[in-house]
């Protein structure tokens, strides 16, 4: 096998060069695989990403992938590219942790929807990825594992739930990770981590086994290193699931098609209330700048107020909490100690919320939603900032949830509208900083080419951070 | 916003949610429950009566597995 790669550009190379590389010919999906693992052993003792390394399977599956590409059996843009899983995803014969004492430690007994579509589209586990605790409590120092760093300077956090998936793409340790989102928790790990990360439609993509955070609102999203690569996860694993009550039966377009690179006389609302005020200089300055090349680039560039973010958490809060509740209300009675803190304070406070204000919070997100989804008449996408300020410090007496500062992911969540976070430069101390692009329901396409029409323009994308090996453990 | 419970009100609230906590939880417990007050009186009420929740049923999504 030709190999015209150093293992570093291997690691950073996106999953259509990877994907074109198999094709000619110069680039073996062993290799590959190999490169990453070999990354993942260097610098992971110090990132944290990782619960499950599943080396041997992965070099099996690459085999496989370079055999079938060899002999012109090609499944697909997702062939031979390397994966990993927030841990709370199911893979087969691999434990599930949802980074929590209270899972069992026997392997999944079968793969979950998601994860059947990557293995079927040819894609190589290469393990399970920190989270918060259920995707929920964290990040948290008092668990079996310690909470992922920040690629970009490891004093910080990568954000969550999703923080393993975010360090890990970042890193160049896969190319591709799942994340899951209920409140933000696909958008905000890669806001801080300098990746795409997309929250689909609700139902656009299958959550069945994947551990539940809260029924109504959770979403699995992927999480890449480039828009294009986000469209050519996404096509893999969108579409209907027949046992997953919340699946959408909607055709799964060409999303990689979608991204023309043009987005003139395309309508963008620009919800500046709510950042500006609410976010932190570097964060507003560069939305504000963002929206000026959008509009650069042929967009029409509209400002439109919306309701306060916090009517939106409101609603999205009670919600997940009084399922949340239900959820883990029978471990919370028998064995309270086994939850990390964190999870704990957050399951808790949902004991005493009534059938009558969890309705009404039902009832309030209707409207919230019919009010939100009333904007695309006017406009194709609506952006803000993907997160208010940069990644937060390293911090174990940290802020819990209650203190915790306001949310601009929530609105999409309670919506169920699909929205994409996507670099837009960097702030204080390295860190990145991003921005979200939504849209109506199953508008997926149009997100991903308003982000991949600003990525082209920029060159954040092609940043890395750069890595520093620790003392293994 | 609605007055702070007293711990006896809360311990009373936990057994009916059928939890027996220790001390420590229950102190977590009451912190996190003012939070949640504060938020279900932010929330708007007086609704119609036939205002639907974001909540369906939709049959067809229940049927036994593989048909």
């Amino acid at each position: 096998m030709d190999l015209p790669h150093e293992p570093t550009q291997l690691t950073a190379m996106s999953i259509a060069a990877l994907g074109a590389a198999f094709r000619a010919g110069t680039l073996s999906p062993v290799t590959l695989t190999q490169a990453c693992l070999d990354r993942i052993a260097r610098f992971d003792n110090t990132l944290h990403s990782f619960i499950t390394v599943t080396a041997d399977r992965a070099l099996a599956t690459a085999r496989k992938a370079e055999a079938e590409l060899k002999a012109g059996q090609d499944r697909g843009p997702f062939h031979g590219i390397p994966y990993a899983l927030k841990d709370i995803v199911d893979a087969e014969g691999v434990p599930t942790t949802a980074h929590s004492r209270l899972m069992p430690e026997t392997p999944a007994t079968t793969d979950a929807h998601v994860t059947a579509l990557l293995e079927k589209a040819g894609g190589i586990l290469l393990g399970k990825l920190g989270t918060f605790e259920f995707a929920l409590g964290g990040p948290s120092w008092d668990l079996p594992w310690p909470p992922p760093l920040n690629p970009w300077n490891t004093d910080f956090l990568p954000g969550g739930s999703s923080s393993g998936s975010g360090t890990a793409v970042a890193a160049g340790f896969v190319p591709a990770a799942i994340g899951t989102d209920t409140g933000g928790s696909v958008r905000w790990p890669a806001a801080c981590c300098g990746i795409v990360g997309l929250k689909p439609t609700y139902g656009r993509i299958s959550r069945r086994g994947v551990q539940p955070n809260t029924f109504s609102i959770d979403h699995c999203g992927p999480m890449t290193r480039t828009v294009r690569d986000c469209a050519i996860m996404l096509g893999a694993i969108a579409g209907h699931d027949p046992l997953d009550p919340g699946s959408l039966e909607a055709p799964v377009p060409d999303y990689v098609a979608a991204l023309t690179g043009d987005i003139k006389g395309t309508r963008i609302g620009l919800i500046r209330n709510w950042y500006a005020g609410e976010a932190t200089a570097e964060v507003t300055e560069a939305v504000d700048r963002a929206a000026v090349l959008l509009a650069s680039l042929g967009a029409i560039v509209e400002e439109v107020v919306l309701p306060d973010i916090g009517h939106y958490a409101d609603a999205k809060t009670l919600i997940s909490m009084s399922e949340l509740f239900t959820i883990h209300a029978p471990d919370l009675r028998t064995r309270p100690e086994m939850f990390g803190a964190k999870l704990r304070q957050r399951v808790i406070g949902g004991a005493f919320i009534r059938a009558e204000d969890y309705l009404n919070a039902q009832r309030w997100r209707a409207e919230l939603a019919r009010g939100l989804n009333a904007q695309f008449g006017k406009f194709d996408a609506l952006v803000t900032a993907g997160w208010l300020n940069a990644a937060d410090p390293a911090d174990p007496a940290g802020s819990d949830f209650f203190r915790r500062g306001r949310n601009v992911t929530m609105p999409f969540s309670v919506a169920g509208v699909p929205s994409l976070s996507v670099p837009i430069g960097f702030g204080a101390h390295g860190l990145p900083l991003a921005m979200q692009v939504a849209g109506p329901p199953l508008a997926e396409a149009t997100v991903l080419r308003i982000g991949h029409a600003y990525e082209q323009a920029t060159e954040w994308h092609t940043k890395s951070p750069v890595l520093h090996a620790g003392v293994s453990a | 916003m609605t007055a702070s419970p007293t711990p006896e009100e809360i311990a009373l609230l936990a057994r009916q949610a059928g939890l027996d906590l220790p001390p420590a939880y229950l102190k977590e417990l009451t912190e996190a429950y003012g939070n949640v007050r504060q938020m279900i009186d932010r929330i708007p009420t007086g609704r119609p009566r036939g205002d639907e929740p974001a909540h369906v049923f939709v049959p067809t999504k229940f049927l036994p597995a593989g048909e």
